[in-house]
């Protein structure tokens, strides 16, 4: 039974391990902004799983294996979010994007239409 | 009433105290003053190689050219002997893990051994900085108040000049009008993330004496949980509950608060006093005497400072 549980969680591990050397060297060897952060997020969706449940099953279900999925979580919430972010930051203000078609409006504006918030903003 | 104060407006002796102050001017209408006109501002261009070019004349300048290169290899060889140098000591370092290592001295035996008993923290990284040494971390907690306030005086807006000039400079110098601002997706997330962050954060203090935490960690959390809204929302809604004004009020307070209640449990414990403050049972949320009020203190220090720098950075201004 050890053996097992050894055993998953190791493949676990590697897998996990595997997807985070792609995700570096999918970083490292991508030229434009937006496909390294697709690149990057490959880790830390994935990657971060994997390598998160390798350590909960070495560990054995508990009090700290439940944190460390709270880790997976909040991993999945923000990190999308953050290259989301990115990845727009990277659209407005790059003017070469290559062969990607971008609907942009004049200069200074985001892609986006201005709601209530921003205009109010805007005039202070 | 009125005529009186005319008339002391009209007499010689107010007339030589005003002069004498300076409100009047004794030349006016006597000599033809024309103010002299304000310079019109050029614009100067900076084109960077052919200043460098005007600088260091490398075609001709043999001298310089030797010394370039002396400084380049002179820094490499600077760095390589350090690295040497500090290797060289790694390897006269006490082997890790041995028992008569001189960290195992009497002192961490001492925080071991009696750790618990005399402040009542099941954490000792907790009991041993906010009790043995609250001194030293109320240093700290200092050095991140000061730390923040010399930015604020270094970045601070320039308030000179006209309104209209002041327009103009502030617009040629923002350049944050590409930031993407009021992304959907960033506010329904942070609407999910900052509750979760704060109550974390909050959680993190409270335990520092029970678990691994304590204020500096947990003042970063609920710093970055501030930085996290005020990305999402703008600076119209945090300004609303955190300006300069509070960031100035809690931490002044949470730094006279520490320093007060600190020196009274020094002064009363040097001088062989009962401090009154109670003890508690260790690993109770209610527990180790000063050491929570302390962690709050920090925390407050802690998440105040990390929004501040961050405002600061961003626009010169909470």
């Amino acid at each position: 039974m050890e053996w097992i549980q050894f055993g998953v969680s190791a493949a676990f591990l590697f897998s996990g391990l595997f997807m985070f050397i792609t995700a570096a060297i999918g970083v490292n060897r991508f030229r434009r902004a937006l496909n390294r952060i697709h690149a990057a997020a490959l880790g830390d969706t994935l990657g971060i799983l994997f390598m998160i449940l390798g350590l909960v099953i070495w560990n054995g279900f508990g009090f700290a294996s439940l944190k460390l999925l709270l880790v997976v979580l909040f991993f999945w919430i923000a990190s999308p979010v953050a290259g989301h972010m990115i990845s727009r930051l990277e659209v407005t203000t790059d003017k070469d994007l290559g062969e990607i078609e971008v609907k942009r409006l004049e200069s200074g504006q985001d892609e986006m239409p201005l709601t209530e918030n921003r205009k109010t903003e805007e005039r202070s | 009433m009125s005529r009186l104060k005319n008339n002391y407006e009209n007499s010689r002796f107010h007339r030589f105290e005003a002069w004498m102050a300076g409100d009047t001017d004794i030349l006016k209408g006597k000599l033809e003053i024309r103010r002299p006109e304000e310079p019109e501002e050029q614009e100067i261009e900076l084109d960077e190689t052919k200043i460098n070019a005007a600088v260091y004349d490398m075609v001709h300048n043999r001298e310089l050219r030797a010394f370039r290169i002396l400084y380049r290899l002179a820094s490499v060889i600077l760095c390589l002997t350090l690295i040497a140098v500090l290797l060289w000591t790694v390897v006269y370092l006490p082997k890790f893990g041995e028992p008569d290592n001189p960290i195992n001295n009497e002192v961490s035996a001492r925080y071991i051994e009696k750790g618990v008993e005399e402040t009542g923290a099941t954490n000792f990284v907790t009991g041993m900085i906010l009790d043995y040494r609250a001194f030293d971390t109320f240093g700290e907690s200092c050095v991140l108040f000061i730390a923040a306030t010399c930015v604020q005086v270094l970045l601070r807006l320039d308030d000179s000049g006209s309104r209209e000039k002041q327009k103009k400079k502030r617009a040629e110098e923002n350049d944050r009008i590409y930031e993407p601002k009021n992304d959907l997706i960033l506010q329904k997330v942070s609407c999910v993330l900052v509750p979760l962050l704060f109550i974390f954060g909050i959680y993190i203090i409270l335990n520092g004496h029970l678990s691994p935490g304590g204020g500096f960690s947990g003042g970063a959390v609920i710093g970055s949980g501030l930085i996290l809204y005020l990305n999402a929302f703008g600076f119209k809604k945090t300004e609303r509950f955190f300006t300069d004004r509070t960031f100035r009020r809690i931490t002044l307070a949470a730094l006279t608060f520490y320093c007060l209640a600190k020196s009274y449990s020094f002064f009363t414990g040097a001088n062989h006093l009962e401090s009154g403050i109670p003890l508690g049972t260790p690993g109770a949320i209610l527990s180790s005497g000063l050491i929570l009020p302390l962690n709050i203190c920090v925390g407050l220090v802690v998440a105040c400072t990390m929004y501040a720098f961050y405002t600061l950075f961003r626009k010169g201004g909470m």
